[in-house]
């Protein structure tokens, strides 16, 4: 075996690994590439305020979007409370207990359940054993509980990044525990708590599986009227237009693609942004 | 009053806290107790190890082998592709790159992370499929294999944030002391780096390939969805959570079919919380040096 | 000479490993007690028992009583007695809002005060008790995060003044300072035995000599000696104590 110059073998490793990275990168650049591309042409101002027409080949996805930011809303009104109180819980008040493990463990595994499960779960409780239906409230109930570790991961890492000093401080004081979280932890942990949040939504809002049958339907007349209601989404209706419906124009399809990306792209973007803006203005 | 409020709001976190346990406990029994009466009706070992999964047939068959192989497949093949891309790419951007840099590509992997599964699906579609089919000259590109490379890229953002997690949080001590020894930077991150940063790196492939078995909607869009058991990554398959997507909807409450489609829930989440379990030992693992 | 505070045989435990053993002493009303000794020799801990600081941390136990104006510190909450037993911490910790702000934090937390009139004038007369209103009367709505660690450390003083405590726990309140802002803390400790009763911890045995009544000196947690301040340090009765005050260890 040939023995190489370990400078020439770094500089060819580095290659290598910088191809990789290239490799790892490149999808994202060119999923984002190919929709814009394709998808530009038909999304104007029509595309995205009318009603699907002729089976949804023509038309807009105005009911898509509207049921995805009922469901989307209404699923981390729910999350976002209990994912932070979860949060709180663990970060400010838990003792390293049996309990403590437990919970840690499950949050672990929540995380890790497939989405698909969490649909069939969604299914069998929400939809038909708590009869709310095939509706945003099932959907959103689902999609909340698939999103609360995640929350309490983030907002525990936000919690955990204000100082021990500063509650010390205001315990010092006199100031009680819960006070102390409202007025010095919570407010400080904020910015951490809140690009969580956005990030949540982001992925909510592409979720499909868990909401496959609880909320979604393959094409909703109206818009929705209560939580009650089944709706149509951005995600499913990509679904639907891209695998169920032959001689579907493709442009639509990337239309509605494109629409989905902004959406979720922006979010990341404001989370990427608030994120970086904090960690340089951070008051300590 | 003020202390009164103050209880009552512990109390309230404090439910909160409990909640996840209680949600595993639920997901859990909810499936195992459908699977439980789908047991009663149907042999157990019949349901793991049957070829083959017809429900509407007469009588009903529900075996899993088919599909326990379909999502095998794919996952092996994802992983194959996104285990060393992305330890490389871990190493890159921990090690290589200035920390400037290093943010902008870790942003970056993470964005990918963002992009939901069905516009995966989507591309997939549109761009590999066709691909596939001319370039192995097989009878349809829906096959393991397209499934494999998109679930790799789904997979990447998981491994790479984790991984490279694990390699930057080895000491400094220990790598300059290998360079001082007149080691190359390469030298060091292979035989240095990489060791101490295992268990990690170990706990980032764990997670990956959990996101890879639970994935749906991208297998369902671009795997075929037959279930055969395939001779080859180049053949249709149909993975467990693909055939929950495609027929919880035409099912009837109650019935064999629908009890099933739990079981094989069942199924993905015992495989599913394995695999997290042993991610979680890793970790601690890790943070404990 | 009424006792404000009386330890009664009190040890306190980390990990079930002993750090105090059984002290007994009594602070007085108006006084400065200052509390000497090597690191390690539970000077810190014995402060964070006498406003239950300790409690929180999962691994300390403690055995013994401590009385304060004659009834037991355990018997009332813990916000209860750290508002009547304020704390200093050896760094300055500023709460990241600003130095108005953290002067009325506390007393509206606590339902001291509510009106604007009352905390402008309460801030004004904590301030100027800590010796700070001078220096900072023009950017009272400016970050507290800001001040020179001096300046931040006698915030610290003035916003446990804001609470109106009985008795001050000082933990090497000027461990992080320079010598002038440490003249000025001293300063206001000095001008702060008028109202309140004091305990300092410090490492630095001069300073212990400038302002204080008595003097404490902990070694391996427990007491060496204790007596008036002229005496230990003109003629202290143990070896142990002399050896340390002249630097000869420690």
């Amino acid at each position: 075996m040939i023995k190489l110059n370990p400078k020439l073998s770094q500089k060819f490793s580095y290659l290598i690994l910088f191809l990789a990275t290239a490799l790892a990168i490149m999808p994202i650049m060119a999923i984002i590439f190919i929709i814009v591309k394709n998808g530009i042409s038909v999304v104007n101002w029509e595309f995205l305020t009318s009603m699907p027409k002729n089976g949804m080949r023509e038309g807009g996805i105005f009911p898509a979007i509207v049921g995805t930011f009922a469901i989307v809303m209404s699923t981390i009104m729910l999350t976002l409370p209990t994912g932070v109180c979860a949060a709180i819980y663990l970060n400010e008040y838990a003792r390293d207990n049996m309990l403590t493990r437990a919970i840690k463990l499950g949050i672990v595994n929540l995380a890790g359940i497939p989405s698909v499960v969490y649909g069939l779960f969604g299914f069998g409780i929400f939809v038909m054993f708590l009869k709310l239906g095939v509706s945003i409230i099932a959907g959103a109930l689902t999609l909340s509980i698939m999103e609360l570790p995640v929350i309490i991961t983030t907002s525990r890492n936000a919690l955990n990044s204000v100082p021990y000093s500063f509650r010390e401080a205001s315990w010092s004081l006199g100031v009680s525990r819960w006070q102390t979280i409202r007025h010095i932890v919570l407010p400080n942990a904020l910015p951490g708590i809140m690009t969580g949040a956005v990030l949540s939504i982001a992925r909510i809002s592409g979720e499909t599986a868990p909401i496959l049958f609880t909320a979604v339907a393959f094409y909703v007349p109206h818009l929705p009227h209560s939580m009650f209601d089944q709706v149509m989404t951005l995600p499913y209706h990509l679904y639907i237009i891209s695998t169920q419906i032959p001689n579907m124009p493709n442009s639509i399809i990337f239309g509605t693609a494109l629409v989905l990306l902004v959406m979720i792209l922006t979010m990341s973007f404001i989370a990427i942004f608030v994120r970086i803006y904090f960690r340089k203005h951070r008051k300590w | 009053m003020r202390r009164i409020i103050d209880t009552i709001i512990e109390k309230v976190i404090f439910s909160c806290g409990t909640l996840s346990v209680i949600f595993v406990i639920l997901i859990f029994s909810f499936l195992f107790m459908e699977s439980f009466a789908f047991f009663k009706d149907f042999d157990i070992t019949k349901f793991v190890t049957g070829r083959y999964w017809y429900p509407d047939s007469e009588p009903a068959l529900f075996g899993i082998l088919s599909l326990i192989v379909g999502s095998f497949l794919v996952t092996l093949g994802a992983c194959l592709i996104a285990v060393p891309v992305s330890i490389m790419t871990a190493l890159y951007i921990s090690e290589v790159v200035s920390k400037s840099v290093r943010d902008v590509l870790k942003s970056l992997v993470e964005l990918m992370a963002a992009i939901p599964s069905v516009v995966i699906g989507f591309i997939g579609m549109i761009v590999l499929v066709p691909c596939v089919r001319k370039l192995f000259n097989v009878p349809t590109g829906l096959t393991a294999f397209s499934g494999s490379v998109m679930l790799a890229f789904m997979a990447m953002p998981t491994m790479v944030t984790i991984s490279e997690d694990a390699i930057h949080s080895v000491p400094w001590q220990y790598k300059e002391g290998a360079l001082a020894l007149g080691a190359t930077k390469w030298q060091t991150m292979r035989r240095i780096v990489l060791k101490t940063a295992r268990p990690g790196i170990m706990a980032a492939i764990m997670l990956g390939i959990g996101r890879v078995v639970g994935e749906t909607m991208t297998v369902m869009m671009i795997t075929g969805n037959s279930s055969r058991i395939p001779h080859s990554i180049f053949e249709p398959v149909r993975t467990m959570t693909a055939v929950i997507a495609a027929e919880m909807g035409e099912t009837v409450k109650g019935s064999m079919h629908y009890k099933a489609l739990f079981s094989i829930g069942l199924v993905l989440f015992l495989i599913t919380f394995l695999i997290n379990f042993v991610a979680d030992l890793f970790l601690g693992k890790n943070k404990n040096k | 000479m009424v006792d404000k505070i009386k330890v009664d045989n009190l040890s306190c435990y980390y990990n079930r490993k002993c750090v105090l053993e059984s002290l007994n002493i009594n602070v007085i009303q108006n006084e400065i007690l200052s509390i000497i000794g090597p690191s390690n020799s539970g000077k810190t801990t014995f402060l964070r028992a006498l406003n239950r600081m300790n409690d929180l941390d999962l691994t300390y136990s403690r055995r013994g009583e401590v009385y304060l104006d004659g009834g037991s510190i355990f018997d009332i909450s813990m916000e209860d007695l750290r508002r009547r037993i304020g704390m200093l911490f050896a760094m300055p910790t500023p709460l990241p809002m600003t130095i108005y702000e953290n002067i009325v934090y506390a007393p509206k937390r606590l339902g001291l005060i509510s009106k604007k009139s009352e905390q402008d004038a309460l801030v004004e007369r904590a301030l100027k008790d800590a010796s700070l209103w001078d220096e900072v009367k023009d950017r009272l709505k400016s970050s507290a995060m800001k001040m020179s660690g001096g300046q931040q450390q006698r915030l610290c003083i003035a916003r446990i003044l804001a609470i109106n405590p009985e008795v001050i726990l000082f933990d090497e309140p000027c461990s992080g300072l320079d010598p002038i802002s440490t003249v000025k803390v001293e300063e206001s400790m000095i001008g702060l035995k008028q109202k309140y009763t004091i305990v300092l911890v410090t490492n630095n045995v001069k300073q212990a000599s400038r302002v204080s009544d008595r003097t404490v000196f902990f070694f391996m947690g427990k007491i060496v000696e204790i007596g008036t301040t002229d005496k230990l340090f003109v003629s202290p009765k143990e070896k142990q104590t002399e050896d340390y005050i002249t630097g000869r260890f420690g």
